[in-house]
């Protein structure tokens, strides 16, 4: 029965991809509306200078150009400056000064999209440049040019956050047998999501009804961010709708309100027309959200034998020009302090400092306002780090320190409550499958020959699903989710949630959930989301959320149906409703199981024979405020052969073992994974972002950014254990970032294994040939 | 970026520098340039393309002679931008006397390049600038000494 109708377990082929394989995915691109006017950005080429002078004729006197926005029309609106989810202000159009290249400094509205741009190159601006700072360790120093006169805190230093026991982790420190230490850079990346950034805004002066087509992870959370700026100029929570169609990849790159769409929403305000504004992809690399950017030290105090006993942790967080991550109000640095990782640490200390430079704002995408990649690289690599210095195998020395099975719900060091894991188990997996000992028999033969193999294990714990309100909010709004399931009277359903899905296929999956607490086939169920006007209010899908919030909403509506069903089934069966059960997803009398009621039956009764007294329909809301958040797990194994002659780093084979709870569609879980092992591989040995002095971005387009294909992307292994989360109500913990979150140090230390007997300790990601070829050389080993 | 050289021009002191301190003279030997406005003596507006390899701009470029010691000391200061790119030069120029009617030149530029140009072109702006110097400076030195 459970296959048939496709419940929790079940590869059901993706419902969406009818649309997407048949090119019928309807994008905010595909959104042409009459009379629609076309936006273009015009673009600072200086990282950081005065604007004397801003003179938009030549672009106005171009035909089709109907209206042109600088930042001295939005001061009279109240909108020059827009706030930011930290609780920092970040400009939309600059009045005086840019901060970072790329920057928007005017707009320019036209009837066509070559004629929108030919107006933003037809805009001339006279600049003054002024000191560039792109160093965050610069940016600190006490004589450092501050960069944001705007903020009553004259210097470029943003926020101190720190967790844990200070005087108890240095005592263990001074204390300690054995410490390690590594100076850790992870660098700037973008997420690079295959469809850019935009918007369709179309006010409505008649009805003052305005609706946007948004790239937007989290509508709900837009509109009401839109009724809160915006609400002086008349825009009204209840006159605004915000819908967020198909949407091709958002990684949290599509979390952020960036100036494009608050120009196209006032353009749209104030022309009285649609306007849209789609960003192209170096605008796309070069202005939205960045990853990452954290300078790291971090040191591990351990017993000669390799317990692990105190970690303390210091780092520097480049935040950009403007602090416009999306963190939770309460955790500036995310959930950083996870980093305690899958280790019983008795002591830690975690510190972090963020600070103002010339670059883009953000740190939202992939985990990255979260910061669990960057705990989790940091306590992974640092495990080897370890293992090497007393000599340990590194499979040994997790096995050896991992939190025990027994003891979870397990209460972190930083406060945190695990809750449940078994992380010998996924490693063991792990290793029987890629054939561990074999393998360092290989490396050792190998290394007599010359040859560099590597083999680099990373033993990861995730934390998703945020979040239980009494830490999670963002702009005080809390982080539950929602749910809503509606049964027609011919057993149909439809679905709607308040999370959004950017590819994950929640239209299939949380079908699924409907199935298995409904007895209702997935085929015939609906999933809708992203239209604020008819989805019930949530936070949207980043950061794994979906599943372990809204998952768990979406289970707890069904099963408010099913006990409203039980009371129809009962009158239907004349028995009395204690005496009925719902068992091989229908109702039945107990005992007497010829004597029962599908879920089909009971929604027709509910609209043509409910019992007296009881209300009509079979409809069911849930906002659901998690009790925890999840923690899911994995080991992942990477073997890498490095070429001596190019200092090309080869992956030989990759091993994944995941444990995200109850698996709702392994088909759906393994793409999930596909995906997030190529992302973790990306940042590992391709993708950054770095500037010149000048604050020129170097790698802001894909000739210079390397992002992996096929071509770079070795086969992935992929094993599963499943470890339910006992407070979530299917048991389901989330997956969709936990590959990109635990790979990069898996392919990390694997190249550092390589050398390791070279007396190499750590290099910085992303590990490219030319770094490994001047390692090699320095080494003498170079072919 | 920062380049230098000296060069030694077969002409006398007094004419290299009114050569090189004349805008509608001196551009002669710049590449690509479109137009010279001279504004007033020490100050003047260029139109010239530039660019790398593929990506080339125009560039609106606001020249002024920031000082002038006739005939031996020059610095000037070039300040444009073209659509999404913007260029910035401050040059000096030293000018001796050398035996039999000869004079040599010291020069030393700084330029910054920022912007689409600098993102596109960093690794091949260096060879690039390096390149187009030569041939100012190999354009001046032939057209005073003929």
């Amino acid at each position: 029965m459970a296959v048939d109708i496709g419940g929790i377990g079940h590869s059901v082929k993706r419902k969406e991809d009818a649309r997407f394989i048949r090119g019928r995915g309807n994008y905010v691109d595909d959104k042409k509306l009459p009379g629609m006017l076309y936006l273009d950005i015009a673009r600072s080429p200086y990282a950081h200078a005065k604007i004397l002078k801003i003179d938009t004729s030549k672009a106005l006197a171009i035909p089709g150009v109907a209206a042109v926005i600088t930042g001295n029309d939005l001061v009279p609106l109240k909108l020059a400056w827009m706030p930011t989810l930290m609780g920092d202000q970040q400009m939309v159009l600059p009045t005086d000064t840019v901060m970072y290249q790329s920057q928007e400094v005017a707009a320019v509205v036209a009837t066509e999209r070559y004629i929108a741009a030919d107006g933003a190159a037809a805009i001339e601006v006279e600049y003054e440049p002024l000191p560039v700072i792109v160093d965050p360790k610069k940016a600190l120093q006490p004589d450092a040019f501050v960069l944001r006169p705007d903020r009553k805190e004259k210097s470029n230093h943003i926020w101190h956050w720190e967790t844990g026991d200070r005087a108890g982790t240095d005592e263990a420190f001074r204390k300690a047998e054995v410490t390690v230490k590594e100076e850790i850079y992870i660098p700037r990346i973008h997420v690079s999501s295959i469809e850019t950034c935009g918007i369709v805004a179309s006010f409505d002066k008649v009805e003052g009804q305005l609706t946007v087509w948004m790239t937007t992870q989290a509508p709900h959370a837009i509109r009401t961010v839109i009724a809160l700026v915006a609400g002086h100029l008349g825009l009204a929570e209840h006159k605004i709708r915000v819908i967020s169609p198909d949407i091709g990849g958002g990684f949290g790159g599509k979390v952020p309100v960036y100036p494009g769409y608050v120009l196209a929403i006032g353009a749209s305000v104030l022309t009285g027309r649609p306007v849209k504004w789609v960003e192209d992809r170096s605008e796309n690399i070069q202005a939205d959200s960045f990853a990452r950017d954290y300078h790291i030290t971090a040191e591990v105090a351990a017993k000669k034998d390799g317990t692990v006993e105190a970690l303390r942790v210091k780092t520097i967080a480049d935040h950009g020009a403007f602090d416009a991550a999306a963190n939770p109000s309460k955790f500036p640095a995310g959930l950083f302090h996870i980093i305690t990782g899958s280790y019983p640490f008795k002591k830690a200390f975690v510190e972090v400092d963020g600070a103002y430079t010339n670059k883009p704002p953000g740190g939202i995408a992939y985990r990255c306002s979260f910061r669990v990649t960057e705990a989790a690289f940091t306590i992974e690599r640092l495990m080897d780090t370890l293992a090497h210095k007393i000599g340990k195998d590194p499979a040994d020395l997790r096995l050896q320190n991992f939190i025990p099975p027994a003891a979870f719900p397990y209460q972190s060091a930083l406060g945190w409550e695990y809750d449940s894991g078994d992380y010998g188990r996924a490693l063991r997996l792990a290793m029987d499958k890629v054939d561990y000992a074999a393998l360092r028999k290989e490396q050792l033969e190998k290394r007599k020959k010359g040859e560099l193999m590597g083999i680099g294990i990373s033993s990861f714990t995730e934390i998703v699903g945020a979040g239980p309100s009494k830490h999670f909010d963002i702009l005080g709004i809390k982080m539950f989710d929602s749910c809503e399931i509606r049964v027609h009277p011919t057993g149909k359903a439809i679905v709607r949630l308040g999370v959004k899905s950017q590819g994950q296929g929640h239209e299939t999956t949380f079908g699924q959930i409907v199935a298995e607490e409904l007895g209702i086939p997935v085929a015939d169920i609906m999933v809708e989301e992203g239209d604020t006007d008819t989805a019930p209010y949530g936070l949207g899908t980043y950061a794994s959320r979906s599943t372990p919030v809204a998952g768990a909403a979406t289970a707890i509506a069904a099963r408010k149906i099913r006990e409203k069903g039980r009371l129809i089934a009962a009158h239907l069966l004349e028995a009395s409703p204690d005496d009925v059960e719902w068992k091989d997803y229908k109702y039945q009398v107990k005992g007497v199981p010829a004597k029962s009621k599908t879920m089909q039956e009971v929604a027709f009764a509910a609209y043509t024979n409910h019992p007296q007294g009881m209300e009509a329909g079979l409809e069911a809301v849930d906002y659901y405020d998690p009790p925890n958040l999840t923690y899911p797990f994995g080991s992942y194994i990477c073997v890498v052969d490095i070429d001596r002659g190019t200092g090309e780093v080869k992956i030989r084979r990759f091993v994944a073992v995941d444990d995200c709870g109850t698996v709702i569609n392994p088909m759906i879980v393994e793409g999930q994974v596909h995906g997030g092992l190529t992302m973790g591989l990306a940042p590992a040995l391709y993708e950054q972002i770095t500037y010149d002095e000048d604050g020129n971005i170097q790698g802001g387009n894909f000739m210079d950014y390397l992002l992996p294909t096929a071509m770079e992307t070795p086969n992935w292994e992929t094993e599963r254990t499943v470890t339910p989360s006992p407070h979530h109500p299917i048991g389901a913990k989330g997956i969709g970032e936990s590959a990109t979150v635990g790979a990069p140090a898996a392919i990390a230390n694997a190249v550092v294994d390589a050398l390791a007997h070279l007396g190499v300790t750590h290099i910085d990601i992303p590990i490219t040939p030319w770094k490994v070829q001047a390692i090699l050389k320095a080494k003498g080993v170079a072919e | 970026m920062r380049f230098a050289g000296t060069l030694e021009i077969a002409a006398p002191r007094e004419r290299v520098w009114q050569f090189v301190t004349d805008p509608l003279a001196v551009s002669k030997c710049a590449p690509d340039v479109q137009s010279v406005e001279v504004i007033d003596p020490r100050h003047f507006k260029v139109v010239a393309r530039a660019g790398v390899g593929p990506i080339r701009a125009t560039f609106n470029l606001d020249v002024v002679f920031t000082e002038l010691v006739s005939p031996e000391r020059a610095i000037v200061r070039a300040r444009g931008q073209a659509p999404g790119s913007a260029v910035e030069m401050l040059s000096t120029m030293a000018l001796a006397a050398a035996p039999g009617d000869r004079t040599t030149m010291e020069w030393s530029s700084d330029v910054t390049v920022t912007g689409t140009i600098a993102q596109v072109g960093a690794r091949l702006m260096q060879g690039t600038a390096d390149k187009l110097t030569k041939q100012v400076f190999a354009c001046i030195k032939s057209t005073l000494e003929t």
